[in-house]
């Protein structure tokens, strides 16, 4: 379906030398955030978004449940329902932000878990001989083909569609790609001077990990997981589409822009609303994920 | 060299055999059997069971699987419950009709995406690089089933400039420019993410590249603009293959909702439709071959990657 | 509808009519169906409703024929292949079938008495070398009761039910007659015979584009000569997204959808389309399951329901195109008897039965619907589903929705209601259709409990039982209606079901298509239509 590795995270903490004026990698790096002004715009869409989602309750002007066939698709700025009604005649706004805390958190929870589960994979493969690298990376091979509609139906079949559906088939179609990511770094990384040095050093081997490899590939990998958050929304919409993923009435972004398809006739604006929030969000992550980026890579200019 | 190929060759058929055995798993996990959709709702539960024994779907589950694998060794995929017609017939055709859009698309998106990424890269900072940036991550935002849709309705019921669906019905590649209309709007759609991916990743890339002292080194060689760039883009091919290998995997595998909007008879929907058909032949026989694919595009793309970057060999 | 230069819109339309005469005027009628996949064309189509409507009736014949030139009232039978069929009065089993003489398949040989023997083998006798497992299944699952047959002479049939059945005529259709001779030139294979099938009907499939679309082409030598299509060709082309088949009909490239989705119904009239509406046998209702244990095994629950809706407010959603259903069968049907019960938005009822049932707005009924997301004949569930959970949630009804696809409601249906199939659900969400008179016995004997019949809900009354029974075996036709209409209105009144609303089999035409007539049937006529 959608792509998965999506970037390569640069320059990380290992070719900054320290103490050079002081100050450690870390803080540089948020320095260089504080000064890049549109990802700190970003970030505070990102962060509004993330609000509007949380307190809900207090922010939606209707219950998003409470629909009337009468007032049905009503266009944009009727008074009460400032952002026009669905196809069943509940209040858009209030479906918007409610809706923001279920496709939150179907995109974020399975790419944190997936990260979770796959950074750790990658991290052993990448460490481990020749042999355990193989067979982790063959183990990750066999689930790279499976199209995410069979493994979701599959697992419809055994636990019923809904939430948890969505969270599990999006994290085990998330964990292939992190884990080839997270081992590709992991081996860059081990080929690098100071891990020859460190092992010279004669440093236990977990002391070795625990210090300069996972912090420098902890920021690649942040990196990357959150550029997915975007494609994990999208991706979930598509479940919803298809009938698998969260069930109605639950007011959901993708279930509401598949819901709302069919109205794209009767009234284009209205319908193409949850679209423009997914839009939005996915963008703004992506852009977070860039700024973050480049913040992190501090040979670059700012 | 070669006995990294020769290994990875051993790999792969296990890889293959591993594909089988969790698709079968996966496939079964799933309720109901073909015949529940194959026979109209009226039919009883006696008049299915009976049906299901005939087609040995009521075997025990490790014989089914065996007697599959034996067929499949022996190059026969077996045959559609609901057309009666060969899986690997079947399955070719709709692997053809999705590669006539997927190419396309593949080709596309690379190249616009290489192209932007380089671009934005290069104009590091300046307003150019935002605003290429924000299109190629717009590719990557907006989701693409309901692009399709927003595309269909202005291009050919609003303008009636071109088809709303289909291949035309010559089937195939197209022969003539009527059928390449048909093409347009699907390929378009499809190469979206592709760009949107390749882009971020060369874009990025090009930028630890340029980081690096080793351009500005080279001017001071003597080098023109020219030849550096074509040094940096060389550097940040072995990361930017690999992604273009995934992408390509997803492409060749059809991408289900933007051939559901065209209603494109390709891998997707030929996936799809088995899903939702229980169609256990077809399903099995099309996740084994779609694996194969994955599976020896990234082969390829590590190959690649080895030759370029001596440091990646394992 | 156009608005582009004529060229562009000539090209998308040739396109699709291949076989387009040299002159540009193609009488090709090129239709966009719901199903997914092209239906099978050896003469038994799968894909239901859709599969006999475009690749069964157009190209293939039964002994006996639905007739659609009766269109106020539903499409009764008319002789076929068979000029006329009788009960043997010294045996209720024996049918005997007159066969019309002078017919021939459309590959030149005739219909004989030895053919129409050869293809009820193909559906019933599992050791002939045509017998054909998935066609035998589909066809059995509504046609069990065949028991042998014999060939009286070359003018005459003789079909053995199981036992006594009076409805049988009514079964017979669905068993189409193909060509043996042309199964024999296959190969001796289904799968070769469908890619040129031969059989008797007004058109005959000749080319079958897997995925994408299959041509039927007039039969000029119909024996029906009041039915000789106008047509020259027929395009089926699957469809399933209703956007795409919106998108497709707007743009010209085809001249007919099957189910325009509702909200798109006034645009389309506007811009002018013709909207073709008209009642058939199908009924969109909540199947009760009554069994102990259930929110619905208490009657006056079951009737509140009924009351608690507001069917016209459905109807107003769907833009016209399903009307308000009180029960199995409409108010103006035959066999709809006289039920005390007349069902309605009634909210002061529904509320009194629910309070004398000991329930309330604040001690609401709790049931888990069981829905699916498309499947034939289902129209929107998800919105319609939605709107019945927001109407009856003040009277004091707290409804969940199971969600499945279409596949797991199959498999649901036909287990019991405690099989794990069922999801321990309420009720089921099912569309069904009525289009013989068999179908109360279907849906309400204790017979049919499922597994072993469609009565999911394990609905029972011994005088429904009694009076099904007796209108299985009486061979008037007159008392066969008087105890379904009996029964019928006991069903009612029992609200065995939640009866909510009847489809009207929406569908919307170019202004270039004329001539239709719709029949009230799962079927329709394609013979007097024309392009201009």
């Amino acid at each position: 379906m959608a792509d998965i590795t999506a970037l390569q995270p640069a320059a990380t903490a290992a070719d900054a030398p320290r103490g050079a004026a002081g100050r450690s990698y870390w803080a540089t790096v948020g320095e260089r955030l504080r000064r890049d002004r549109l990802t700190v715009a970003v970030g505070g869409v990102v962060l509004a978004i993330v609000a509007l989602a949380v307190f809900a309750p207090w922010v939606a002007t209707h219950d998003p449940l409470d629909g009337s066939v009468l007032r049905r698709l009503q266009p944009i700025g009727t008074p009460g329902y400032f952002l026009g009604t669905d196809e069943t005649g509940r209040d858009i706004w209030s479906r918007l932000v409610y809706g923001g805390r279920l496709s939150l958190f179907c995109g974020m929870t399975p790419v944190l878990l997936a990260t979770a589960f796959g950074g750790v994979l990658g991290l052993v493969a990448g460490i481990g001989g020749r042999l355990l690298n193989s067979l982790v990376m063959r183990v990750v091979d066999v689930f790279y083909a499976f199209p995410s509609v069979l493994l979701a139906i599959a697992i419809c079949g055994v636990i019923g569609a809904g939430i948890a559906n969505t969270i599990l088939s999006l994290t085990v179609v998330f964990i292939p790609p992190i884990v080839r990511v997270t081992e590709s770094l992991t081996r860059q990384v081990k080929s690098r001077d100071f891990v020859e040095a460190a092992r010279a050093s004669a440093a236990p081997m977990h002391a070795i990990i625990r210090h300069q490899v996972v912090p420098n590939v902890l920021g690649g990998i942040l990196v990357y997981a959150t550029s997915l958050v975007g494609i994990s929304i999208i991706l979930s919409a598509g479940l919803s589409f298809l009938g698998l993923g969260v069930t109605p009435p639950d007011p959901e972004w993708g279930l509401m822009l598949n819901a709302l398809r069919q109205s794209i006739f009767v009234s284009p604006i209205v319908a193409a609303l949850p679209g423009v929030a997914i839009v939005v969000t996915s963008l703004c992550f992506n852009l977070l994920a860039d700024g973050l980026r480049s913040a992190m890579d501090i040979k670059l200019p700012t | 060299m070669a006995r990294f190929v020769a290994a990875r060759l051993l790999h792969t058929v296990l890889i293959l055999f591993g594909v089988s055995l969790v698709a079968f798993a996966l496939i079964h996990m799933i309720p109901g059997n073909p015949l529940d959709i194959l026979l109209p709702p009226e039919a009883p539960k006696s008049v299915v069971d009976r049906l299901r024994s005939e087609f040995g779907f009521d075997r025990p589950l490790y014989i089914q699987y065996l007697s599959w694998l034996g067929r499949v060794l022996r190059g026969n995929l077996g045959t559609s419950v609901f057309t009666g017609r060969e899986v690997t017939h079947e399955l070719l055709r709709a692997l053809g009709n999705t590669l006539v859009i997927a190419v396309p698309a593949a080709v596309l998106g690379f190249g616009l995406g290489i192209a932007l990424g380089a671009a934005a890269a290069f104009n590091y900072g300046k307003a150019t690089d935002r605003l290429i940036s924000a299109f190629v991550i717009l590719g990557l935002s907006v989701p693409h089933f309901w692009l399709a849709i927003v595309l269909v309705i202005l291009f050919a019921v609003e303008w009636n400039l071109l088809p709303a669906e289909g291949m035309g019905g010559t089937g195939g590649f197209p022969t003539s420019w009527d059928s390449l209309r048909y093409l347009i709007l699907p390929v378009l759609t499809l190469s979206m993410i592709p760009m949107g991916v390749v882009g971020r990743m060369v874009r990025s890339t090009v930028l630890e590249i340029l980081g690096n002292e080793f351009p500005t080194a080279l001017r001071a060689k003597g080098l023109m603009p020219r030849r550096i760039v074509f040094h940096v883009l060389k550097n940040a091919a072995p990361p930017t293959l690999a992604v273009m290998g995934l992408q390509l995997g997803y492409l060749l595998g059809g991408s289900i909702l933007v051939e559901t909007v065209f209603n494109w008879p390709g891998c997707g929907q030929f996936m799809n439709l088995a899903i939702f058909r229980r169609d256990i032949p077809v399903l099995q026989g099309t996740v084994l071959v779609l694996a194969s694919f994955f599976v020896l595009i990234n082969l390829v793309v590590d190959l690649v990657q080895a030759l370029i970057d001596p440091r990646m060999r394992r | 509808m156009t608005r582009v230069s004529v060229p562009v819109g000539v090209a998308a339309a040739i396109l699709l009519s291949l076989a387009a005469t040299a002159s540009g005027v193609a009488q090709t009628l090129r239709i966009a169906m719901t199903a997914a996949d092209i239906p099978t064309t050896s003469g038994i189509p799968n894909n239901g409703g859709e599969g006999y409507r475009f690749l069964g009736f157009p190209a293939f014949d039964g002994l006996v024929d639905w007739d659609f030139t009766h269109p106020n009232q539903i499409a009764g039978l008319t002789p076929g292949l068979a000029t006329a069929w009788k009960i043997d009065p010294a045996d209720h089993t024996r049918w005997v079938f007159t066969l019309r003489q002078g017919v021939k398949f459309t590959d030149g040989t005739d219909v004989t008495a030895d053919a129409i023997v050869w293809n009820l083998r193909r559906l019933y006798d599992d050791k002939s070398p045509q017998f054909d497992p998935a066609a035998s299944a589909i066809v059995r699952s509504f046609v069990n009761m065949v028991g042998h047959w014999q060939k009286v002479d070359d003018r005459t049939v003789a079909i053995y039910t199981k036992s006594p059945f009076s409805f049988f005529p009514y079964m017979v259709p669905n068993i189409l007659i193909v060509s043996p001779t042309e199964w024999e030139k296959s190969g001796h294979s289904w799968t070769e015979f469908a890619k040129h099938p031969a059989g008797t009907g007004p058109f005959q499939i000749t080319q079958v584009a897997p995925g994408q679309f299959a041509e039927l082409t007039r039969n000029p030598n119909y024996w029906d000569k009041t039915r000789i299509p106008k047509l020259e060709k027929m395009i089926v082309i699957p469809m399933p997204e209703p956007t795409t088949r919106l998108a497709a009909l707007r743009s010209g490239e085809v001249d007919w959808i099957e189910v325009p989705p509702p909200d798109a119904i006034p645009s389309l009239k506007a811009a002018g389309f013709q909207i073709s509406l008209w009642p058939y046998p199908h009924v969109w209702p909540y199947i009760y399951k009554v069994t102990d244990g259930s929110p619905f095994a208490d009657q006056r629950v079951r009737q509140a329901l009924n009351y608690a809706i507001d069917r016209d407010t459905i109807v107003k959603f769907l833009n016209g195109t399903a009307k308000p259903a009180y029960g199995v069968y409409p108010p103006d049907n035959p066999y709809f008897g006289a039920p005390e019960l007349r069902y309605g938005y009634d909210p002061a009822k529904a509320k009194a039965l629910l309070k004398a049932a000991g329930f309330g707005p604040d001690h609401p009924v709790k049931a888990k619907i069981m829905i699916s997301t498309a499947g034939s004949g289902q129209m929107l569930p998800l919105p319609m589903n939605e709107i019945i959970q927001q109407q009856v949630r003040p009277l004091g009804f707290d409804l969940q929705f199971d969600v499945v696809e279409w596949g797991t409601m199959l498999v649901a249906k036909r287990s019991a209601p405690e099989a794990p199939a069922s999801h321990g659900d309420d009720a089921l969400n099912n569309s069904l259709g009525f289009a013989d008179p068999a179908v109360m016995f279907r849906y309400f004997s204790k017979a049919s409990f499922s597994p072993d019949g469609i009565n999911w809900g394990h609905f029972y009354d011994p005088k429904v039982d009694e009076l099904l029974t007796k209108a299985q075996q009486s061979f008037d036709p007159k008392t066969q209606a008087e105890f379904l209409a009996q029964a019928h209105g006991l069903v009612v009144d029992d609200a065995a079901w939640l009866f909510i609303v009847h489809d009207l089999n929406p569908r919307a035409l170019s202004p270039k298509v004329k001539g239709f007539q719709p029949a009230q049937s799962w079927y329709q006529d394609f013979t007097h239509v024309t392009v201009e």
